[in-house]
């Protein structure tokens, strides 16, 4: 090969990128987590420093346990979005779980099984939003924007608009108000969650089959995939990523409201895409995504704590989702350039 | 052609598709033989693409018999003619930008480690045998981790046409490999081709850059309107002769007569 041809040139720079990477080429190459973990630090500190509060134990806790169902949710939407779909119907999913295991619980099932009950209906759901996605070839955008109306709407009916409270002496509440080994129980139902997200996700080829199809649909149907499938199977997950977190929500709630979690698949949405994941498809992370998540919760807490008007907190997570995205579009092109 | 009794190792007969109106093949053959390096050429529609589809599995032809190796086959998708190892590099390579290099290579075969009856990816033997793979053909790419999005063209086409030939194929069918490439991985292309070849390995690649042809093919094939018009040995034959065959006519090309004062000998 010509030594002074592109592909030579070409072929020199990736050996030189190939010197056991430094700190530097890490850090580009993983650009959105990084940017996302430096605003989750600035944020951080910001509050630690003009609120006394922020930065205690019981505060830092209370944080993790609020942003169970989040953290939960956005991790199987990181799923999703890699493949180039998306998810609107989660917060409606959510309402309908909560308020049928009110409901349920009520009508005096036992608490094991009406989770089992829920999770499957958050399947059923996802199953059936994923057969018209992948098989129908409706795009996710329309089908789960459908879904988002008639879940929501199924909620209201069954509750006629009023919260389901569900007995305080039952076993189910735990699920979103106890403690073990001094960590609420819904912070370790999401760091699990979290742990087989991310090794799914990173180390196992559903998780490659997932990125690949966001990048190359076709490409991954021709090296003998069930595409389809896989398509499908990411909407399952959400289905019961939501169901879960609306079990987890009315556990600590002790009600079931039709009206839970309105806005929340845009919270879930903006967790994810701070973190790092493309709308686009093909590229998403994990770590990005709970570092999303905690940011947006965080944000949440810190105006709180500091006495401003909750209003704000859209106002600033808008705003840190822009910006975010504008330096991490920044970093990856000087990247680009300086390659 | 078959008097000389060797066995071939593709040997399609009178394969004849029908689209609508337009008999897009008639009556078409195409014999191969081991390791050879066959050169299907043809203008826009000549049916080449069809043909090499046909042959991929990826087009079902109305009628006519295919032979791999002596034996009679017939193709209903790309895995029956994979399972008889015959492979096609698509013109788009069909690779996902945002996996890496081992990644794409072992694409749908990853190797895989059970735990607790979980597969999980075996990412050290992926690596492992990819550096193997691609030192294998030489082809030059220094990581096996970088994304496939940040490599050049023809380091591209590399990764498609070594994973074409990772599943051991007896015939490699390449659609357009050198389309879009800048000269010096042109070079790097046709010296994978050759380098396959010298395996064993039967190659027929479909090109419009006919000086591509003279570099490597033993053979050319001319196909014009769903036919075959002419097939020449490439020591026969000129640059300017396959430019007539394909047009059709006598055609006194500008591009033919400058190619042939530099020299295309091989």
């Amino acid at each position: 090969m010509n030594v002074t041809s592109p592909s030579a040139d070409m072929g020199a720079s990736s050996s030189r990128r190939a010197r056991k990477g430094s700190w530097k080429d890490v850090a580009i190459a993983n650009g959105s987590v990084v940017s996302i973990a430096l605003f989750f630090i600035v944020v951080c500190v910001v509050f630690s420093l003009i609120t006394g509060s922020f930065l205690t134990t019981p505060n830092l806790l209370n944080i993790v346990r609020q942003s169970a169902p989040l953290l939960i949710v956005a991790a199987a939407m990181t799923f999703v979005i890699t493949t180039g779909g998306i998810d609107l119907s989660v917060g409606s999913v959510l309402a309908l779980t909560a308020t049928l295991s009110a409901v349920l619980l009520q009508a005096g099932l036992p608490w094991p099984l009406v989770v089992i009950a829920m999770l499957a209906l958050g399947a059923a759901i996802g199953a059936l939003q994923g057969f018209f996605i992948a098989y129908e070839r409706i795009p996710a955008f329309i089908v789960t924007l459908a879904g988002l109306s008639v879940i929501r709407g199924v909620a209201l009916l069954i509750t006629g608009g009023y919260s389901i409270p569900v007995e305080p002496t039952s076993f189910f509440v735990n699920i979103g108000r106890a403690w073990f080994l001094g960590v609420p129980v819904p912070a370790l139902l999401a760091l699990a969650v979290l742990i087989v997200a991310y090794l799914a996700f990173n180390q196992t080829p559903f998780g490659r089959y997932v990125t690949g199809i966001g990048a190359n649909a076709e490409a991954v149907r021709r090296a003998g995939v069930d595409t389809r499938f896989m398509t499908l199977f990411v909407y399952i997950l959400s289905g019961m990523a939501a169901a879960s977190a609306g079990i987890i929500l009315a556990a600590r709630l002790g009600s079931g409201s039709s009206n839970a979690g309105q806005g929340f698949e845009l919270d879930v949405i903006a967790a994810v895409v701070l973190g790092g994941t493309s709308l686009f498809g093909g590229r998403g992370t994990i770590i990005g995504t709970v570092l999303g998540a905690l940011t947006v919760a965080v944000i949440g807490n810190g105006l709180i704590l500091a006495h401003m008007s909750p209003f704000l907190t859209p106002i600033v997570t808008g705003t840190i989702i822009l910006v975010a995205i504008w330096l991490n579009f920044r970093l990856f092109k000087g990247a680009a350039r300086s390659r | 052609m078959m008097s000389d009794g060797e066995t071939y190792r593709v040997r399609m007969t009178g394969i004849s598709k029908r689209y609508g109106p337009i008999q897009t093949l008639d009556d078409v053959s195409l014999n191969l033989k081991p390791g050879e390096v066959l050169g299907l050429v043809g203008d826009n529609g000549a049916g080449k693409s069809t043909l090499s589809k046909v042959l991929s599995g990826a087009v079902i032809p109305d009628s006519g018999t295919i032979e791999i190796d002596g034996k009679a086959v017939s193709f209903s998708s790309p895995a029956d003619a994979r399972a008889a190892r015959v492979e096609m590099v698509y013109q788009d390579l069909s690779l996902c930008d945002t996996v890496d290099v081992a990644g794409n290579l072992f694409l749908g075969r990853e190797p895989r480690r059970h735990v607790l009856g979980v597969p999980f990816l075996d990412n050290k033997r992926m690596h492992d045998e990819t550096r193997n793979m691609l030192d294998r053909l030489g082809i030059v790419i220094a990581d096996t981790r970088l994304k496939v999005e940040n490599l050049s063209g023809g380091q591209r086409q590399s990764i498609a046409i070594g994973r074409a030939a990772s599943f051991d194929p007896s015939v490699l069918i390449m659609d357009e490999p050198t389309a879009a490439l800048a000269v010096a991985e042109v070079e790097a292309v046709l010296e994978l081709i050759r380098a396959v070849s010298a395996r064993g390995v039967s190659v027929i690649l479909i090109t419009h850059r006919l000086q591509d042809l003279f570099l490597v093919c033993d053979r050319i094939q001319v196909m014009y309107e769903g036919r075959n018009v002419a097939e020449r040995r490439i020591g026969d034959t000129s640059i300017e002769e396959v430019v007539n065959l394909i047009v059709g006519r006598k055609f006194n090309a500008r591009s033919a007569r400058a190619s042939r004062d530099e020299g295309v000998q091989p």
